[in-house]
């Protein structure tokens, strides 16, 4: 190919390439970036390859770079002529024979079409492939692409990246050629000021204006450097854009060298990017032969060349002055600036430093004009910026914005919310390493520069790490400045040592290493003097993670801190394994699994009682959040840890050993300490508390305004899923231990709490929400109207059920699902309607599947409209409004918003499930203080309240919860009012030593799962005997040794 | 002859040339600004950022030995946030390494040391260290103590920019960087070593010492050197 | 007026500081009249006493012993004052830190020794992984650097703690 020296030879270029492009025959394109590989296109293509050699079909095949979708990858582009393009997702080897046969019949079947693309615009020109296929969406119609614009990945995933004709055929070089015909150097300059374009690299600096620096420099030579240092761990927008598209680098390069009178350029570039490497040399090479580099470009007189440098990975040779350093052969350290690399830069010559992407928006603003890339994007930030979406989201990939999209656009939006059900995300990390974290709570946030800043992070070279609740955040920050510490160059104080020095303080908080309590504020001291004294922008950014997450996630450090709790269960020394650390009464869970699986039934029973005083009825309600971490899932499934300890319970409560065992127990009180401490509720909370308080020697009164104690495991969950006698023998045992039982007394209204001050040193409030939340809506006075939690205690008492043969029941939750089904039981039609969709349910999944079973029909995303009621006052039929699901709250769930479309049921009952409340004006009135929405302060920790030796937990504190949550605030509180009135911690003298092994399993056992077994549908659906059996002992057995011991933690000697 | 400009420093007027960085333009006003990788004559690295000033009309924290002054600039030299963070940069010294003044050559004659009574530090927040580090014995005149140094890179600079023998280096990067001789040889082993001990008089801590001196007992004669390095050219 | 009650504990040092405490001439004796020493190396006191208005501590952190001498004297002092590099950064004794203790021990009671080369177990504390100072292990109130620091400065910081001031901050301390 001779070089291009006129318009002609350009123009034949173009043409060849466009018809390329759009052959006369099918043209199947593999997505061949890194990504793409990763994932197996070059089996693909040789697949496709072979196929059509052997069968001599007459289909173009060739390789692209990435559409951006990367986790659809590998994709595939079919096009056949006239047609649209279809993006194929996912395709699979075996996919591909099936391919060719759709080609060749002239239909390809839509199954692993993602989307079409009718016509694409390449900014320097539009590429018009052809219509049809209706039923395929448009790209712009696919989540992941809605919103997105696309200026710098104009031509990724579409053209061949190693074909410079196929770039030239879509305009590629057009801009360039119309430049240097042009003649005006300085108004190129002049045109991306005007765009206000900023550099991509992270600073944000206007490019124009160090264009117009260098430009005006009359020291020669001149250079231009293009920095391809891409170093942030999940960053790789630079990667996929030079391997997708490397011509319109090198053409911003060449327009911006004559612009600025530049004679050589330098891509200097992570050597860990071999692919990149690979075809940015063919590119430049290409380049050459076609004159659009060299002695003479395009005929135009003008010289320029490009020159590729590998650099060896360092991050801070992504910062301007290092990266210099590191081009002329010396250790990658930066200096301080001034001097400006634009008065003084390589070789001590004028030079001028833009990212990748900055190059790429650079011939769409010539050819387009300032005013046009203007138009998108924010005031102070116009155009595109490209985001590498990663993490905890359902799509993750390349994401081409414009400036001023809210950050819930990307992770609810494109990103399609979390990854991982039943995780809720909790928050982004944008900028890297350097940038910092964003909490959901601040998503409405628009992406860019500024504001990304004023949140304490940045937008750096665009990476979005999105993480969710099995995330600790003390441990994101640890890992961010590990990463910032190891590269850090050394050379200033503040970065070398300050990073070190900030990396043990969090090294020891997530290792709870002792001593770190006041390691806070040093923390935070430190992380502001490394921001704002380094040298270079390493330093200076390197806090960020830390210090947005100390701005926004404080409790998580003080969780770490001060109660040696991770939330998320990742700093696993400061948990025994992941179950104990998602039980709230932090069971020791594979000590008795392992005690049981030693047939060492009675010690089992003893670990878990003293862990949890009412085995039996939580081993039948419990939400077991255990089950949500344990590893053995990653395997197959969780162990089934909640039925083995009801089995546990259940078998020594009915065992002749029974009395030698309360003995044992009754040996662990200590010594009694005369002390008085009055329980206010004998619900779980208030039982959990008594059961501890009492073990601990003190006197222990518990009030309760009902007959008999349980709260809401006694009055609300109704027979069929907790016997009450299992209730009733684990209450019996409570009492023995010597817990005073006072009925039929409301704490508050019969008994003033300031009587229970003078007569107690302690007192401790667990009262329950027994308030229904009401519903106002038309119809609710109307008779047949029910709340759930009055209809359950009803039932609970052996009440006769007011309810007739069709009913419905509002809400989602556990009441709701309890209500349903106690009327299927007592023979009446049940449907649920329920505002937001299954996912969204809070009630137990298992609960509502086998209510589902037992004929319960649910209505989803149904908002109640009215209630109808007939000439009697009775209900007659409910209307209920159909909602969609639209944007995502603050809670990290879709909001429902209402349709209009009103639907109508027949019915003569309506219960109300939609929440519950508590009265807590007493407490008010004695001193306690309340937050706004009517839960009482207390210290996280301690569970004191305002006022001095009142201690609360429970529903009181957090507004309704659940059974296990509810208890755990008991034996916290039993703790810390035993340490308050004795003055010394002596928490750990109730639990005894326990012998089991403590060896791990060899082989993790085969057996799978055993579940609770359900008795026989017929047998339930109308009656009120328990549903769910349990497991068998040898079940039980066989689960036990499905533990991987998780506790057992072998020192791993560093060899 | 470059331009007199004028600037203030601590709300006093005083002028300046054009193209001294504050920290010349101040010591010429008689202003003093806590230094410690700063030599003069050697080039300047702004390593050390003790001299960081506040600058109005800028959020940055700016190095005074590497920024130029320009016209109406008006500087604050002392401030309780940089005597903060000045404190830090030194308390982040002595714990990086093992600074025992009590048995070091350079007691009572430390840069580093006379510092932190100047700035009045009486203890470290931050946990020591305690890295285990070498002391290179092998040159017949001189001993480099890795215990002591601060990575200050006088000696590399005075090396490469007055002698020109290009002795030192910093070898590795971050919390593992190191000063380093030659090819990463013994002192004693590297024959472009001209033993001229300039290294070892601008050093200023106990790192780099000449032998047979005890406790207390090596005092750095350095004046010299700078009026050496205008004469060669440097900065 | 109540004599001030004033300690004085060494710990991993080498009892120069207390050698400067008595350094300090004639103002000693005007000292004495004013406090009860009563716990140091200086008295005969077997038990550290509840309430002690300030106890001066000299050494670092060590051993196990110290440690927990540390913990306790904390417990029952108002006033905490390091004196002395030891106490303060660890010094001297910090020297051994970045050898491991089981070569160190080795190094010293065997390779060193000419006979009975044994490490000694019984009778003596376990060292710790390393010297620290003390502020590192127990809140310190007052830090008087030096190697040793000299009486004028003791003598300074103990008058202004006699006089029920918060110690001016020393306005020329000197490591070393």
């Amino acid at each position: 190919m001779p070089p291009i020296q006129d318009i002609g030879a350009f123009n034949a270029v173009r043409e060849a390439g466009l018809a390329k492009l759009l052959p006369p025959v099918p043209r199947v394109a593999i997505g061949m970036g890194t990504c793409g590989r990763g994932n197996g296109a070059e089996g693909i293509y040789h697949a496709f390859a072979d196929l059509i050699g052997r069968t001599g079909m007459d289909v173009k095949l060739v390789s692209v770079g990435c559409f951006g979708a990367c986790f659809q990858e590998p994709m595939v582009n079919i096009r056949l002529p006239g047609e649209p393009l279809l993006v194929l997702r996912r395709v699979q080897i075996d996919d591909v024979a099936r391919l060719l046969q759709d080609i060749s019949s002239g239909r390809i079947t839509p199954e692993l079409v993602y989307c079409k693309l009718e016509e694409w615009d390449h900014i320097t020109s539009t590429v018009k492939y052809g219509r049809g296929y209706p039923e395929v969406p448009s790209w712009t119609e696919v989540a992941f692409f809605k919103g997105q614009k696309k200026i710098v990945l104009r031509n990724c995933g579409l053209i061949n990246p190693d074909d410079i004709e196929e770039y030239i055929g879509i305009g590629g070089y057009q801009t360039l050629y119309n430049v240097l015909i042009d003649g005006r150097p300085d108004f190129v300059v002049e045109q991306v000021k005007a765009s206000k374009l900023r550099g991509r690299g992270g600073a944000g600096f206007l490019t124009g204006n160090k264009w117009d620096f260098l430009a005006k420099s009359k020291t020669d030579p001149k250079y231009i450097i293009c920095n391809a240092d891409e170093g942030d761990p999940g960053a790789y927008m630079n990667r996929n854009e030079i391997e997708g598209d490397p011509h319109s680098l090198l053409e911003g390069m060449i327009i911006g060298a004559y612009a600025m009178g530049a004679s050589q350029g330098i891509i200097y570039i992570r050597a860990e990017y071999p692919l990149a490497v690979h075809r940015l040399r063919r590119a430049i090479q290409n380049a050459r032969e076609y004159g659009l580099l060299g002695n003479n470009v395009l005929g135009r007189g003008f010289k320029f060349d490009i020159e590729v440098v590998e650099g060896a990975g360092a991050f801070v040779c992504g910062e301007e002055t290092a990266l210099i350093a590191s081009l002329e052969g010396q250790a990658g350290r930066p200096r301080p600036r001034p001097p400006f690399p634009a008065q003084k830069g390589l070789w001590g010559k004028p030079t001028n430093i833009n990212n990748v992407e900055t190059w790429f928006n650079i011939a769409p603003i010539v050819s387009k004009g300032p005013a046009w890339f203007s138009e998108t994007g924010s005031t102070k930030s116009s155009g595109t910026k490209v985001f590498s979406l990663v993490g905890k989201v359902h799509n993750t990939g390349l994401v081409e914005m414009p400036f001023g999209t809210p950050l819930k656009t990307f992770i609810y939006d494109v990103g399609e919310g979390g990854s991982t059900p039943g995780r809720a995300i909790k928050a982004v990390q944008t900028g890297g390493p350097s940038g910092g974290c964003i909490p959901r709570e601040m998503f409405d946030t628009p992406v860019d520069y500024e504001t990304l800043q004023q949140l304490g992070a940045i937008m750096g070279s665009g990476g979005m790490v999105v993480m969710d609740e099995d995330n600790c955040m003390v441990d994101v920050a640890r890992f961010f400045i590990e990463f910032t510490h190891s590269e850090s160059c050394g050379k200033c104080v503040p970065c070398r040592v300050g990073l070190d020095k900030c990396l043990r303080i969090l090294t020891g908080i997530t290792k709870g290493i002792p001593g770190m309590r006041d390691r806070l504020e040093h923390l935070d001291e430190l992380a502001r003097m490394i921001r704002d004294c380094s040298l270079c922008g390493l330093g200076q950014t390197a806090p960020n993670p830390v210090l947005t997450a100390m701005r926004h996630f404080r409790t998580e450090f003080e969780d770490h801190l001060l109660a040696r709790h991770c939330e998320a269960g990742v700093c696993q020394d400061l948990a025994l394994s992941p179950c104990e650390n998602s039980c709230p009464l932090r069971m020791n869970i594979p000590r008795f699994l392992q005690l049981y699986q030693e047939n060492q039934i009675e010690d089992a029973f003893l670990s878990v009682i003293l862990d949890n005083p009412l085995p039996g009825s939580t081993g039948r309600v419990c939400q077991h959040p255990c089950t949500m971490r344990c590893r053995r899932q990653t395997l197959d499934e969780p162990v089934n840890i909640r039925d083995v300890h009801r089995l546990i319970a259940d078998t020594v409560f009915a065992s002749n050993n029974f009395e030698s065992i309360v003995k044992r127990i009754i040996a662990r009180k200590l010594e009694p300490t005369g002390r008085k401490v009055a329980v206010a509720g004998a619900g779980p909370t208030g039982l959990t508390a008594a059961f501890y308080l009492a073990l601990l020697g003190h006197d222990v009164t518990a009030f309760d305004e009902k007959p008999e104690a349980g709260g809401m495991l006694r009055f609300a969950i109704p027979e069929y899923r907790l016997p009450k006698a299992v209730l009733r023998r684990e209450i019996e045992l409570i009492e023995r231990l010597g817990v005073n039982f006072v009925f039929n007394t409301k704490v508050g209204i019969d008994l003033p709490l300031n009587e229970l001050a003078d007569r107690f040193d302690a007192v401790f409030i667990s009262i329950g929400t027994w308030k229904d939340s009401w519903l106002y809506l038309p119809g609710t006075e109307l008779k047949g109207v029910h709340s759930a939690l009055g209809l359950l205690e009803k039932m609970s008492r052996g009440i006769p059920a007011p309810i007739g043969p069709k009913v419905a029941v509002i809400g989602g939750g556990n009441a709701a699902i309890d209500s349903a089904r106690s009327a299927l039981r007592a023979g009446a039609e049940v449907t649920i309607y329920y505002r937001r969709d299954r996912s969204d349910m809070p009630a137990i999944e298992e609960e509502t599947l086998a209510a589902e079973e037992e004929g319960a029909r649910i209505v989803f995303q149904a908002l109640p409209h009215r209630i109808i009621g007939d000439q009697d006052g009775a209900v007659r039929a409910i209307e209920i409004e159909k909602t969609r699901l639209g944007e995502f709250d603050k809670s990290g769930r879709r909001k429902p918003v209402t349709t209009g479309e009103i639907q109508r049921y027949e019915c003569d009952t309506v219960v109300l499930a939609v929440g519950e409340t508590f009265d807590l004006d007493f407490c008010k009135a004695s001193g306690l203080e309340l937050k706004e929405e009517g839960t009482l302060i207390v210290n996280r920790f301690t569970l004191e309240t305002s006022r001095p030796y009142f201690y609360a937990g429970g529903d009181v504190i957090t507004g309704g919860s659940n059974v296990s949550n509810a208890m755990g605030f008991g034996k916290q509180a039993a703790r810390n009012i035993d340490e308050r009135l004795m003055g010394e911690k002596r928490w750990d003298r109730l639990f005894p030593e326990f012998t089991y092994s403590q060896q791990p399993p060899a082989e993790p056992s085969g057996s799978r799962r055993h579940n609770g077994h359900l008795i026989e549908l017929m047998l339930r659906s109308r009656s009120n005997e328990e549903v769910v059996t349990g497991i068998t002992p040898k079940e039980a057995h066989e689960e036990s040794c499905r533990c991987l011991r998780c506790d057992v933690k072998t020192n791993v000697s560093a060899s | 002859m470059p331009q007199t400009i004028s600037i203030r420093i601590d709300g006093e007027l005083v002028s300046a040339l054009q193209g001294q960085t504050i920290l010349e333009a101040a010591k010429q006003a008689g202003k003093y600004i806590p230094t410690l990788c700063y030599f003069e004559g050697l080039s300047a690295v702004g390593a050390c950022r003790l001299c960081i000033v506040e600058v109005a009309g800028t959020d940055k924290l700016l190095p005074a030995c590497t920024t130029p002054v320009q016209d109406g600039m008006s500087v604050t030299t002392t401030s309780p946030k940089l005597t903060q963070y000045r404190r830090i940069a030194l308390e982040l010294l002595f714990v990086e390494r093992n600074h025992v003044c009590a048995v070091c050559v350079s007691n009572g004659h430390c840069e580093l040391q006379n510092l932190a009574t100047s700035l009045g530090i009486t203890n470290m927040r931050h946990w020591y260290n305690y890295p285990n580090l070498p002391v290179d014995l092998s040159h017949k005149r001189f001993v480099l103590d890795h215990n002591r140094c601060i990575l200050c890179t006088r000696c590399v600079r005075v090396c490469a920019e007055v002698e020109g023998a290009h002795v030192w280096e910093i070898t590795e990067r971050g919390i593992s960087s190191r000063l380093t001789s030659g090819l990463n040889q013994p002192w004693g082993q590297v024959t472009d070593c001209t033993n001229c001990g300039k290294c070892v008089q601008v050093c200023p801590t106990g790192a780099l010492a000449e032998k047979g001196w005890a406790v207390e007992e090596m005092v750095k004669q350095n004046d010299n050197i700078s009026g050496l390095a205008h004469r060669k050219g440097g900065q | 007026m109540r004599k001030v009650k004033l300690a004085t504990v060494w710990l991993d040092g080498c009892s120069g500081c207390h050698m400067s405490l008595l350094d300090m001439d004639a103002a000693i004796i005007s000292l004495a009249g004013k406090v009860d020493l009563v716990y140091g190396p200086l008295v005969d006191a077997q038990e550290f006493p509840d309430g002690v208005d300030v106890t001066l501590v000299e050494g670092a952190v060590s051993s196990m012993e110290d440690l927990h001498k540390i913990q306790e004297i904390r417990l029952r002092t108002n006033v905490l004052v390091s004196l002395g590099d030891c106490a303060v950064t660890s010094n001297v004794p910090s020297m051994r830190n970045p050898i491991p203790v089981n070569k160190l021990l080795q190094r010293v009671y065997v390779e060193g020794a000419d006979e009975g080369k044994v490490i000694p177990t019984e009778g003596v504390p376990p060292l710790m992984k390393h010297a620290r100072p003390v502020h590192e292990f127990v809140k310190v109130d007052v830090w008087v650097p030096g190697c040793p620091p000299s009486a004028k400065a003791i003598l300074s910081v103990v008058t202004d703690l006699l006089a029920g001031r918060k110690p001016e901050a020393n306005p020329n301390p000197k490591f070393g």
